[in-house]
């Protein structure tokens, strides 16, 4: 949860019988990866979590993959202020139960996204040269990013990023939203959180809308596979070997 | 099970972003951006993500050490304080007390930097304390105290985010700055001009409207040349000149021969890039400007930022929001040094060593005589030293071996003190040649405040307990003042500190720990009601009148001969920090730039013969130092960049200790050096 | 455009398509000389980085070619292929980078002819495009 503390809004974490503090639910903290980090050093009984629907989401993308035990989390769903949908461009913002808060009608379109459809794709390569040209390879996209999990980051690769580029040159974050295309949750941290302002949120947008035009697929279900580890007939493939 | 999420300020650049440190059981496990911090804005760097890496590093000094045949052994405190109680008396009693020297630090708190200075003008009786701001902005604080009366930052961080005109030269901003460089990108979105004056691309002259590359060593002759395009084309604001400033006819007289075409061929700027970028500034309402290294590590270091003062002034630039002269400094704490007093000439505030006020202020506030002499530079320590009138120093939290400038004669001046005593956090290659070693608390590891560059001061909160039996800097400075047998080092604690700090300077009178734990405040803050400054001299200056400093420019001490025809010039890069004891232990920063190098103009690589990776002996006159060769177009032809993390390939092996007379500034940024294959 | 000479990746999977250029080679078929062939154990080990980062280099189109769906000597690696690809031409495509310049299809190792008929339609596919944009663009 966020509480005030020292003038600040902070995440934290109260074990039973702690005050609580004054909470607030007035700024997004990506609590989901905080709870990633902590996870392993609560090793016995469970954790509530405030929840907005984005985290509802991201908690099912790790407990489907075996990240976190889905039986010691308690949802506390918050439903999130028109505002911060707006800011969200958010079209499922609703929690499948609210605790705290009124639910909010969603914000179905994203002005950028519709604007850069309809550029040509000299123009709109233009636009993103020039938005991944102040990319200062702070790592912020990942590191905040709740459904960005695995233990050895491509990113970290030499052979896709060579050290010390920066900026890191254009496709570190096309390789980047390749790979979060079966998983984003469209939370919009990496957005808030990069200092340069690259509209990270809508790059992931317009990749979710194709994501479900090509195989009808929505991340965030906790029981639907990706269709990156089926085989064209729909049967579940076994993780993927990593020497190759 | 304990989780806990606690916030504190970064150790890093001075930009002073606050963020969260998590704490699991007693282990840092991570970084939280702080997403209501006003400075951060909830964002952070790639050092900032890893700050908490090293902390809890093997490597970490755990345990007090004493040299004894050639090896530092394990002692107790009490062995080691002892020790440094007897040989510091001993040689104070011997040869007075002006044979020692104490350094103070820019990674130290406020508190601690004031309790070191404390430590060497009331225990030990020296003005002899000094710290690593005199390799980085020493320039600043003469030249600035000489335009304007104050020598900081003339306006705040977030106040980049509305100019509409930024103009960066020495400053890498976006690599040794990163939120600020952020800022600036915001302001570049909101369609603001920026202007890069530097001998090489950076990341942010690649995105500028103009990027200008002047020869290293020239910018007196730009900046006069600016401010002549400036006054001939009727571009001067005359009521600011008027009203607010002094001596503008000097300045005329001087700029008047820097004519275009003369300052195209000493800079290499061509002449219509240099009137654009004048018009540019001149004609915006809100033009800031940013600088760094680039401008004050020169022999005229001081001149330099006197001619840049100039050119704020010329166009009234100066004590209005999102304007003004920003000297962004490089360590989480070098302003705040500065303030508490860190300087051999000057007592915590500015007050000045020698005026018979000031000291009669302090002697009745700490109880004791003090000497009323100004000290001895940093630089000047190292002369000393080597001239055997030095006979011992006690460190605290720097690494002079890699830092500082001529490292085969530091090394040597090292060896002659009597006795040498280094309090840090790691075994940094000084700590490797002194006599006694005291294992310190990093900033995770203690209370305390660090002053950012725009003068916000801003709180470290104690997130885990130091490693092994080592203890705060504060604490340590406490015993060591106590043992010397000097009153006034009885504190419980850094707001004690803080407290008294306060008390004898007028800038931070209005701060208590109560305070900054809730709000951001900027000094000068003189009552406890006062809401702190944000921009510096909106009325009148700090001295009353803004005087104009007429200042030539002068070629570098070394210039390029037929054996060094090189230019050497040296720096940062985003992933290292300063002499890497603590990037160096924090894999993913080790990660991205694990190795030295030196960047080199394809032509003169081509010429040479030398390809991209290749290894190459770099060499001035000083000594000689192998590393890889980064073949780039990055750089003026001529001019050779390393950056001076490296201690196996350090960059101030080759670097020139000349001095700026006023400052005691070194030349790190300009030196003759030749290029071989290796 | 008649002087644009493109530089072409070929990805091709060690048991069909690389055997079937193989055949092409020896049965003596003309091919345009744009094409550099790189082998690999199946199409699945193509990567979508590598086609994301040959082509954000300036390289003016990548062909990823595998067995028939079907023959995939691991049984399904071909499938995961073509599961991926249409989503790195989504990628592509979204930053402004033409599809086209990615292809999928499938040699087997019989099919000398296909893999010339695939190599000449994709070069003068991508003589059509012109040369990669990002060719000029430096970060």
């Amino acid at each position: 949860m966020m509480r005030e503390e020292h003038g600040n809004v902070a995440p934290a974490l109260i074990s039973k019988g702690e005050d609580v503090g004054e909470i607030r639910v007035d700024i997004p903290y990506q609590l989901i990866t905080i709870l990633e980090t902590i996870y392993s050093w609560v090793p016995k009984g469970k954790i509530a979590v405030i929840t907005r629907r984005c985290d509802e989401k991201a908690l099912a993308e790790l407990t489907k993959r075996n990240y976190i035990d889905e039986k010691r989390i308690i949802k506390i769903g918050l439903a999130c202020s028109k505002e911060q949908i707006a800011k969200c461009r958010c079209s499922d913002p609703v929690p499948s139960k609210v605790d705290i808060g009124e639910p909010n009608e969603p914000v179905p379109k994203d002005d950028l996204s519709e604007r850069l459809a309809k550029l040509s794709p000299e123009e709109r390569l233009k636009f993103w040269v020039k938005q991944f040209r102040k990319c200062n390879k702070c790592f912020a996209c990942t590191h905040n990013c709740p459904v960005c999990f695995c233990d050895d980051c491509v990113l970290e690769e030499r052979t896709f990023v060579p050290e010390q580029s920066i900026p890191p040159g254009l496709s570190f974050h096309m390789i980047r939203s390749y790979h979060m295309i079966d998983k984003c949750i469209e939370c919009g941290e990496c957005e808030r959180s990069c200092p340069a302002e690259i509209p990270l949120l809508t790059l992931r947008k317009m990749l979710a809308k194709d994501m479900k035009e090509v195989y009808g697929y929505v991340p965030g279900d906790p029981k639907a596979v990706s269709p990156l580890n089926t085989t064209l007939e729909g049967e579940t493939l076994e993780d993927e070997c990593d020497e190759c | 099970m304990s989780v806990k999420h606690v916030l504190t300020t970064c150790p890093y650049c001075g930009t002073g972003c606050n963020f969260f440190l998590q704490v699991a059981d007693g282990r840092l496990v991570g970084v939280v951006p702080c997403k209501t911090d006003e400075i951060s804005l909830g964002r952070l760097c790639i050092k900032g993500y890893n700050a908490h890496a090293f902390v809890q590093h093997p490597d970490r000094l755990k345990h007090p050490m004493i040299r004894e045949g050639g090896q530092l052994k394990q002692v107790t405190w009490e062995q080691a304080m002892d020790r440094i109680v007897k040989e510091v008396t001993r040689i104070r009693e011997k040869f007075g007390p002006d044979s020692i020297a104490v350094l103070a630090s820019a990674k130290c708190t406020n508190e601690e930097n004031y309790l070191i200075q404390k430590l060497a003008r009331a225990a030990l009786g020296t003005n002899n304390v000094d710290h690593c701001a005199r390799l980085c902005h020493a320039s600043t604080v003469s030249g600035l105290l000489y335009s304007f009366g104050s020598g900081a930052m003339t306006n705040t961080i977030p106040e980049f985010d509305n100019a509409e005109c930024i103009l960066i030269t020495g400053s890498n901003t976006l690599e040794a700055h990163p939120m600020i460089g952020a800022r600036m990108l915001r302001a570049l979105d909101k369609g603001a001009k920026i202007i890069v004056v530097d001998p090489r691309e950076t990341p942010l002259s690649r995105i500028s409207h103009l990027s200008l590359h002047q020869r290293p060593g020239t910018d007196i002759s730009w900046i006069n040349g600016m401010i002549k395009i400036i006054i001939d084309e009727g571009l001067v604001n005359e009521e600011f000149v008027k009203q607010r400033t002094t001596a503008f006819d000097e300045l005329k007289e001087v700029v008047k021969d820097y004519t275009a075409e003369k300052v195209e061929a000493t800079t290499g700027i061509p002449r219509e890039k240099l009137v654009e970028a004048a018009r540019l500034y001149a004609k915006t309402e809100k033009a800031m400007i940013a600088y760094a290294m680039g401008i004050t590590q020169h022999s005229n270091g001081t001149n330099l930022v006197k001619a840049m003062a100039n050119l704020a002034m010329v166009t009234g630039h100066i004590g209005k929001e999102s304007t003004g002269l920003n000297p962004l400094r490089g360590q989480c704490n070098v302003q705040g040094a500065c303030d508490a007093g860190g300087l051999p000439n000057l007592f915590p505030g500015y007050q000045r060593v020698d005026d018979p006020e000031s000291k009669a202020k302090f002697e009745k506030a700490w109880g004791v005589q003090l000497p009323g002499n100004p000290g001895l530079t940093l630089t000047c320590a190292m002369k000393e030293a080597m001239a055997g009138k030095l006979k011992a120093m006690i460190i605290f939290g720097e690494n002079v071996m890699i830092s500082d400038p001529d490292l085969g004669h530091l090394e040597e001046a090292i060896e002659e003190l009597e006795f040498l005593a280094v309090v840090d956090i790691f075994p940094t290659e000084t700590a490797q040649k002194a006599h006694v070693v005291l294992p310190a608390g990093c900033y995770a590891e203690k209370d305390g405040t660090f002053t950012s560059t725009d003068r916000a001061i801003r709180l470290l909160r104690k997130a885990v307990d130091p490693p092994g039996e080592a203890r705060a800097d504060w604490v340590i400075a406490c015993d060591l003042g106590k043992r010397l047998g000097s009153p006034g080092f009885d504190f419980s604690s850094p707001a004690e500190v803080m407290a008294e700090m306060a008390s004898l300077t007028p800038q931070y009178a209005g701060i208590d720990f109560g305070r900054i734990d809730k709000q951001v405040l900027r000094w000068p803050c003189p009552t406890k009601e006062h809401q702190g400054t944000r921009i510096l001299h909106t009325q009148k200056f700090t001295k009353g009148l803004g005087v104009f400093a007429p200042v030539e420019h002068a070629p570098p001490m070394e210039e390029p001969s037929e054996e060094y025809p090189f230019i050497l010039t040296t720096g940062r890069n985003l992933f290292q920090y300063h002499t890497g004891t603590m990037t160096r232990r924090s894999p993913k920063l080790e990660r991205e730039a694990p190795e030295p190098y030196v960047e080199i103009n394809g032509s003169d690589a081509k010429r040479l013969g030398i390809n991209d990776g290749e290894r190459v002996a770099v060499s001035s006159k000083r000594g000689s130092i192998t590393l890889k060769a980064r073949v780039t177009d990055r750089i003026i032809l001529g001019s050779i960049f390393i950056p001076f993390h490296y201690a196996e390939a350090a960059a101030n092996r080759l670097t020139n200790a000349a001095l700026d007379p006023i400052s005691n500034i070194p030349e790190l940024k300009v030196c003759a050096a030749k290029v071989a294959k290796a | 455009m008649t002087d644009f000479r493109p530089t072409i990746l070929a990805f091709c999977c060690n048991w069909c398509s690389y055997a079937g250029a193989d055949l092409a080679g020896v049965s003596r078929l003309q091919m345009p000389p744009n094409v550099h062939v790189i082998r690999v154990m199946c199409s699945a080990s193509v990567k979508p980085e590598y086609v994301i980062k040959a082509l954000s280099q300036g390289i003016d189109g990548v062909l990823v070619l595998g067995c028939h769906i079907g023959d995939c000597h691991y049984m399904t690696g071909n499938h995961r292929t073509a599961k991926r690809m249409p989503l790195v031409q989504k990628v592509l495509k979204e930053t402004g980078i033409d599809e086209k310049r990615m292809k999928l299809d499938w040699v087997s190792a019989a099919e000398g002819e296909k893999f010339q008929k695939v190599i000449t339609d994709f070069v003068q596919d991508i003589q059509k495009l012109g040369p990669n944009p990002l060719r000029e663009v430096k970060f």
